[in-house]
Parts: structure tokens; C-alpha cells; sequence
């Protein structure tokens, strides 16, 4: 129909709005605005449904499901876990995407790029933080998903391989988590991936863990070649295997539909495809505004905490020649270190990971209980419990708090003024560091609020090991504070003490701290953003009064 | 039909404008505080890097160039110097056209070349792992910012506190110094060669700290606790020196240790390093002779005691 033949019929405005409303439904994929307005009303649907039409014309909506059941959409059922990790894959995608286009997997580069995308780059420190805060989370939502999974029986029959695929994924999401690690190059990243591989060397025979080992790294020791093999594994090899088990997950998931609470589904009973009229829940636009609004929100909140409260941590460049002092791996691996701390690397690295793996895999093929509900299944939500009691246990025996205390005084200096990270000394500052020499055994009358509280805390961590430690005896500590250069002030700490035999010890460490370093930002609230703020806004101001 | 949701969409649109909203306003927050926080953020890696660099300064550095970069007379010169920071100082004299910063970061990654017959002793030793060194890139960029962390402080130095010193710290042919002789008229030049003339026969004690003597070998009786060092104590040489070799008095003896080290090495050190072999070139007939006495002289602590 020409345009001068619909003018001619409708007249002019009747025209331009049939043009206007055959373009917003291409754009909906099917729905018109009067059906809009009536969605948007919260009117039910015309027969037969016209809200149905995007999910045939619509790529992305066809692979949504038309309706759910009622019991399904409400929020505690699901908690939306699902929904969130596959939202934040996307995240992690978009600014992983992003953060690639000032990141060089070089020894030489990584670290410096890191610097880089600090001090050079507007919203580069948002987007590396984001992608931090949206790694860490995406492992403990998928680990909640799975937890919810299991608590409400939902791996049983039909679902049993939808399990096994979010157990496939669950891995490969600790994997990418810890394959992006490495990548910043500094000593937190180069020594927990050096501890993380150096497990794959316990796989018997020997000469295949060494093979692997030497596969992960690329060398004997992780250098450019480990550091290359690491990035490419995150930016390419494990998303894609992520995205791939992903469609199949999902699809199963629509497929078979979601699980209904135990009460109202038997076990073995197709719901997805039996939904009573009355408790069909559309996804036009109920469940569509939703997930949108949900997701919403999410972003807002994920803003919000990296802008406010979460800095990715960046310490010194990696260097092999030095083990910091308490190697850590990645929080969601404390189990696996506490495990490592009480048997040897074969059983603690391989064989129990590998068993428990397969045994999470095969879970609903060995669970024969034909019942969902929680009182037909105290075994197996007994079982659960003690199993992540069991890891929260390992996880903490994982921290460095947890048998691996070094000598007190390596432990007192580490305390007050850590290798990496801030301590009380860099929170409070060069400022609060007035030269001079101060010792735990004295008092001294200093109108500082700061450096007393350090000067107590120094005492206090003195004092801790004196009480409890039969090898350290009449311990003093002491700081001597001198001004190194124009802006940088040296703290030479030592320790002195006498063991059981008598025999006096003394440990000595020095830390310089420069004017303008700001570790304490590090860590926390943000203080200083507001600041900024200001400065940007008077300086904008002015730019702007100047013209 | 009972409501199937428990909230009406409406109300969800609206809870996602307005956490889109505040988002928004947020990320433009970030926006505007973004110069400010880059500013600070420079300065603190720069700041840490200076940290670094004192660590590595502190290891490495220290024992030749001080370890406040005052320099260690006779053998390496002090960085923290007004001299070493003016443009026409250091820079000038050894014609280097770039930057200092840019001095610094190349004579830390590859060295000093061409250094045995300059006044310092020591040879300044390649850094840069590419040179062959044992530090990495970063680190002899940390080591450059933190040297040049000085120019404050050597600024603000009068010339009598100046560590540098680059005429007096040696008595070489002054033609041969690499300092600012040239730039003198002829009659400065000359009164400097009359001046160089009266003080070139230099005293033990003298010879003993410009030629850096004391850097491997001790005067001093050797406590119990104190580390060894890297030549022999020379506290009571005049008690050993004759019975060394045989048919050696202790003057011949202390004579060739001096001019041809290599003749004989006490046994412990036959594996620490080698004396420099230069002396006999370095120092005039009358110079070694003097020192040879001034070393096997018992009462020499006292005579030291006194001039002190």
C-alpha cells in the first residue's frame, strides 16, 4: 500500500500513526501499542494471546519460555540465582571485553598496564574494580545456585543432567575466576596461580603431573609463556566452554521447566509442559518486567559497591625471587588450602577435588529417594550440611590464621607494617610519622591520636607473643623513623628478645613510605571519592565561569 | 482470578527507573571526580615506586654510593650533590645532552664504561637484566625515581656541603680529571698545577681512604663478632709480615703486595677477589714507600690517635 493511498484514505495524522504503530511493533516484534497500553495497565491478554508473538518473530525471546508456573516466578523460590550468574557472565564479558583494550599478557606490560589503566585511564579503575567485585560474585551466586539446587531436590528426575551441566559450569566459573588471577602480574596474583599448579604436579605418574604442571605454566617456572596460556585461557577458551554448556544448561532448564517447591511437583513429573491455565504466568509482560527490573537494580547495586566500597587489590610486581611472607589463594580455594595444610598434595590436591567433583556430578544419578520433600530427605540435607560445614571449617584452616604463624617477630613487624597491603602504619600515613625513635618499653606524650593508636597496637602485638611464646622473652620492639629523602621517610623496625636459653634474638625490617602513596585508600570505604568530586566539580566550574 | 503476582508491574517499572536514575547519577559522580582521582592515583604509584626504589637502593646501592647517597670517598660518588643535580654540573662535564633522569636510568641499566682510569676506583656494574644485570626493567625505573628523588634536598645544598667533591676526592693529573679544569683561564690553570705539584706526594692515612684501602682491609684489631671482610687485617701486619715468604723481609714483602698482589695471597683469601693490580702506576715511588712504612709502623694507632 503506497503512503499517498493510506494519506488519501485516513487522512494525514490517521497516516503517520498507523506508519508510527507498524514501526513500534517491528520494533517489539509483535506487539502493537495498543496491545502495550494494555500490558502496561496490567490488562490479562485478548484469545487467543497476542503477547505470544515475540517469542516466534523475536531471536532473543524465542529462547525464553511463553510462561512460567505461578509457583516459579515468586522471588524465594528461585532467589533469581540463575538469572544473576548468567547476568553477570554478561558483566564480567562486557568490561573483561573492555579492560582488554589496555592489557598487554606480558611480564613486561601486565603489570605496568595495570598502573596504566590506574592513573591514565577515566573509568578504569571503576571498570577493573567491577570486573573484580562481578568475578568474585558470579562464584558465589553460582555456588548459592547450586546450594538452592540441592536444597530443594531439584537435580531429580528429569532434571539430572541440568545438575551435571551447572556442575560443569560451576567449574569452569572457578577456573576462569582463577584463570584471570594471574593476570595483573603482581605477587598476590603471580603466587597463588604458582600455588594452584604447583597442585597439578601431584597427578600421579609423575611424569604426567609434571607434563600438566609444565602445560599450565608453559615452562618450569610461570613466566611469559604461563602468563599467555592464562590469558588466553580467560578470554577465550573458558568463556566459550562456559557459553557452550551454558545453552545446554539453559536449555534443559527450559525444556524440563523450573522446578515447582517440593509440595506441589512429583518427581519425575514434566511441569514445564503441564501448566494449568489458571497458574500460568506470561512472560509478556509479567516475568519480562521482572528480570529487567531485577537486573536494574542489580547493576545499581554492583555500581554502587565498586564506586563506594570495592577496590580490586593491586600489590608489588610479581617476583619470583620473593615469597611474601602469608601466600594466599583466592577465597573460594581456602578449601582447598586447608585441606593441602593437613594431607600430602596427592590426596589433599588431587584425588579428594577429583572425587568430590565427580561425586557432586553423580549426585542425582545416585540418589534414589523419589521424594523432593525436605522431610523425606533428612539424609541427604544432613549430608549437605555437615559437607558445607565441613568446607567453611576447611576454608578457615585455608587462612593464613591457621598454622602457619611465622616467627614472633616476623609476625609482630608483619602485623603493624605488612609486606603487602596497608597495615596500621601506611592506613595512618605519612603524616602520623613523626621521626624519631620509639620504643614498646617506654611512654611516650605524643599529641597524636594516630600515631599512638600505632604505638599501642605495636605494644599489643609485642606484648601477644610475650604471653605466648616461651621462646620470646622481655621483648622489645622499637621504630626508628628517619626522614630518607624529601618525601620519603624510612622505618627501620627491630625486635629484640631472649629465647628460653636465654640467648638474645633481635629482627630487624625496614619499610620507606612516601609522601603521597595512599595504601589506606586500598581498603574499605572510599574516602577519598567525594574529595574528588569536589575537585572535579570546582574545576569544571571554573572551566566553565572562565569562558 | 486472584492476582498471580504479588506486585504489579508498574511498581517494578518504577523500582527500575529509579535505581537506573541513581546509577546514572553515580556513574556521573565517577565521571566528574575522574581527573582528580587520576591525579592521585599517579602520584601514589609514583610514590611507591620511590619506596621500591629505596628498597633496591638500600640492598644494592648503599654500600658504594652511602646510604643517604652521600657517596663513600674513593669509591662511588654521591648522587645527593647540588653538583651531581645542577644541568651544568655532572651533566655538562661529561657531555651528556638528554635528560638527568635519563643520565641516571642509563648509567644504572649499563653501567659506567671507560671507569679504571676515571677517580673512582670502583666500577660502577651493568643493573639492567639486559645488559646483563640482576635487575628487571621496573626495578632500575623505581632505582631512577628514587635517585632522582633527591634533587630537592641536593638543590638546596651549599657547595661546602656537597658530597661530590670531584676535585679534591683524588690526586690524579688534574688535566686528566673529567671535572671543570678545562673552563678555567691559563693562570687558574696553572696556579691549579702548581697547587696539584705540592700536594702530590699524599700521605699514607690519605692514600689509605682515596684509594679505598680501608673498603677490604682493616686497621683495627678485629672484634669477635665483627663479619670478615674481603682482605686480610692489617692491624698487626708488622708482626707477620716478615715471616710470609721466605727470604722476604717485611718491607720487600709489604712492597710487592702492593705493586704485584698477585705474587702471594694469603691462603684464606685466595678465592675472595683480587686487589687492584694498578697501584704501582697509580701511586709515585715515594707514596708506596711511605705507605709501606706507615703500615708496618707498631705504634701506628697512636700516631692515628693523636692526629685525630
Amino acid at each position: 500500500m503506497g503512503v499517498q493511498q493510506d494519506i488519501r484514505e485516513k487522512g494525514l495524522i490517521g497516516a503517520v500513526a498507523t506508519q508510527a504503530d507498524s514501526v513500534f511493533t517491528r520494533i517489539t516484534a509483535g506487539i502493537d501499542a495498543g496491545e502495550f497500553r494494555r500490558m502496561l495497565q496490567g490488562d490479562p491478554p485478548g484469545r487467543p494471546n497476542p503477547r505470544l508473538k515475540p517469542h516466534a518473530e523475536s531471536f532473543l525471546l524465542h529462547i525464553k519460555p511463553t510462561y512460567y508456573h505461578e509457583s516459579v516466578t515468586r522471588f524465594t523460590h528461585t532467589f533469581r540465582l540463575g538469572l544473576l550468574s548468567t547476568y553477570l557472565f554478561i558483566v564480567e564479558t562486557i568490561t573483561g571485553i573492555l579492560l582488554m583494550i589496555w592489557y598487554a599478557p606480558t611480564p613486561e606490560r601486565a603489570y605496568p598496564d595495570m598502573i596504566l589503566l590506574l592513573t591514565n585511564i577515566p573509568f578504569g579503575q571503576f571498570l577493573r574494580d567491577m570486573h573484580r567485585l562481578g568475578a568474585e560474585a558470579m562464584v558465589a551466586i553460582v555456588t548459592l545456585h547450586m546450594v538452592r539446587c540441592y536444597l530443594t531436590g531439584s537435580y531429580k528426575p528429569p532434571r539430572q543432567f541440568t545438575w551435571f551441566t551447572g556442575v560443569l559450569l560451576l567449574v569452569f566459573t572457578l577456573f576462569l575466576s582463577f584463570s584471570g588471577y594471574l593476570l595483573p602480574w603482581d605477587q598476590l596474583a603471580f603466587w597463588a596461580v604458582t600455588i594452584g599448579t604447583s597442585m597439578a604436579e601431584a597427578v600421579p605418574p609423575a611424569v604426567v603431573g609434571e607434563v600438566v604442571n609444565l602445560l599450565a605454566r608453559g615452562a618450569p617456572d610461570i613466566g611469559a609463556n604461563g602468563l599467555m596460556r592464562f590469558y588466553l585461557l580467560h578470554v577465550l577458551f573458558l568463556p566459550l566452554l562456559l557459553v557452550l554448556f551454558f545453552f545446554v544448561h539453559y536449555y534443559k532448564v527450559v525444556h524440563f521447566g523450573i522446578s515447582l517447591p517440593a509440595d506441589e511437583e512429583e518427581v519425575g513429573e514434566d511441569t514445564a509442559n503441564r501448566v494449568p491455565a489458571d497458574k500460568r504466568v506470561y512472560y509478556l509482560p509479567d516475568v519480562f518486567v521482572d528480570e529487567m527490573s531485577f537486573m536494574t537494580v542489580i547493576t545499581t547495586l554492583l555500581i554502587l559497591l565498586t564506586v563506594f566500597f570495592f577496590q580490586a587489590p593491586l600489590e608489588h610486581i610479581a617476583n619470583p625471587q620473593s615469597t611474601p611472607l602469608h601466600t594466599v589463594a583466592p577465597w573460594y580455594f581456602y578449601w582447598l588450602q586447608g585441606l593441602l595444610k593437613i594431607a600430602d598434595k596427592f590426596i589433599a590436591g588431587v584425588l579428594l577435588p577429583g572425587v568430590l567433583l565427580v561425586l557432586l556430578m553423580a549426585i542425582p544419578y545416585l540418589d534414589y529417594n523419589p521424594s523432593r520433600r525436605g522431610k523425606d530427605r533428612k539424609v541427604a540435607i544432613v549430608a549437605g550440611i555437615v559437607a558445607g560445614t565441613v568446607m567453611i571449617i576447611l576454608s578457615w584452616m585455608g587462612t593464613p590464621e591457621y598454622a602457619v604463624q611465622g616467627a614472633p617477630s616476623v609476625e609482630i613487624v608483619q602485623d603493624v607494617m605488612p609486606e603487602e597491603g596497608s597495615g596500621i602504619s601506611r592506613e595512618i600515613g605519612y603524616k602520623h610519622l613523626p621521626l624519631g625513635v620509639w620504643r614498646t618499653d617506654e611512654e611516650y606524650d605524643v599529641h597524636d591520636h594516630e600515631f599512638n593508636e600505632l604505638l599501642h597496637e605495636f605494644y599489643e602485638a609485642v606484648d601477644f607473643y610475650r604471653r605466648t611464646d616461651p621462646d620470646f622473652n622481655a621483648p622489645v620492639g622499637q621504630v626508628t623513623i628517619t626522614q630518607d629523602q624529601p618525601g620519603l621517610k624510612k622505618l627501620k623496625w627491630e625486635i629484640f628478645w631472649f629465647d628460653a636459653q636465654g640467648t638474645e634474638g633481635t629482627y630487624e625490617k625496614s619499610f620507606w613510605l612516601h609522601e603521597e602513596s595512599i595504601y589506606w585508600e586500598q581498603y574499605g570505604w572510599k574516602h577519598l571519592f567525594f574529595g574528588y568530586v569536589a575537585d572535579g566539580w570546582s574545576s569544571m566550574s571554573g572551566a566553565l565561569a572562565g569562558e | 482470578m486472584h492476582r498471580l503476582y504479588t506486585r504489579s508491574p508498574i511498581a517494578k517499572v518504577m523500582w527500575g527507573i529509579l535505581s537506573s536514575l541513581i546509577g546514572i547519577i553515580v556513574l556521573l559522580l565517577v565521571l566528574v571526580s575522574e581527573n582528580a582521582r587520576m591525579a592521585d592515583q599517579t602520584t601514589n604509584w609514583q610514590g611507591r615506586s620511590v619506596e621500591n626504589g629505596a628498597k633496591l637502593f638500600d640492598s644494592n646501592c648503599a654500600t658504594c654510593h652511602g646510604p643517604n647517597g652521600q657517596g663513600l670517598l674513593g669509591r662511588a660518588p654521591g648522587l645527593n650533590s647540588y653538583y651531581f643535580f645542577t644541568p651544568t654540573g655532572r651533566l655538562a662535564d661529561v657531555g651528556w645532552v638528554g635528560s638527568l633522569e635519563d643520565y641516571v636510568r642509563l648509567t644504572i641499566a649499563a653501567g659506567r664504561p671507560s671507569k679504571t682510569d676515571s677517580q673512582w676506583p670502583e666500577v660502577m656494574p651493568t643493573w639492567a637484566g639486559q645488559f646483563g644485570g640482576p635487575l628487571r626493567g621496573d626495578q632500575v625505573e623505581d632505582l631512577t625515581l628514587y635517585v632522582m628523588n633527591w634533587q630537592e634536598s641536593a638543590l638546596a645544598q651549599t657547595p661546602e656541603e656537597d658530597p661530590f667533591q670531584p676535585y679534591d676526592d683524588v690526586l690524579k693529573p688534574i688535566e686528566f680529571q673529567n671535572t671543570a679544569f678545562l673552563f678555567l683561564s691559563d693562570d687558574e690553570q696553572t696556579a691549579a698545577l702548581e697547587e696539584y705539584k705540592a700536594r702530590s706526594i699524599r700521605a699514607p692515612e690519605e692514600l689509605w681512604q682515596s684509594e679505598a684501602c680501608f673498603a677490604c682491609h682493616n686497621l683495627a684489631v678485629r672484634q669477635e663478632d665483627e663479619p670478615g671482610q674481603n682482605g686480610p687485617n692489617l692491624a698487626d701486619l708488622f708482626e707477620r709480615a716478615g715471616s710470609r715468604v721466605d727470604g722476604m723481609t717485611a718491607e720487600e714483602y709489604v712492597y710487592q703486595s702492593i705493586v704485584d698482589p698477585a705474587a702471594f695471597v694469603v691462603l684464606t683469601y685466595e678465592n675472595v677477589g683480587q686487589m687492584p693490580q694498578n697501584f704501582a702506576e697509580k701511586l709515585s715511588e715515594v707514596e708506596i714507600q711511605g705507605l709501606v712504612e706507615w703500615l708496618l709502623d707498631p705504634d701506628r694507632d697512636e700516631e692515628q690517635e693523636i692526629s685525630e
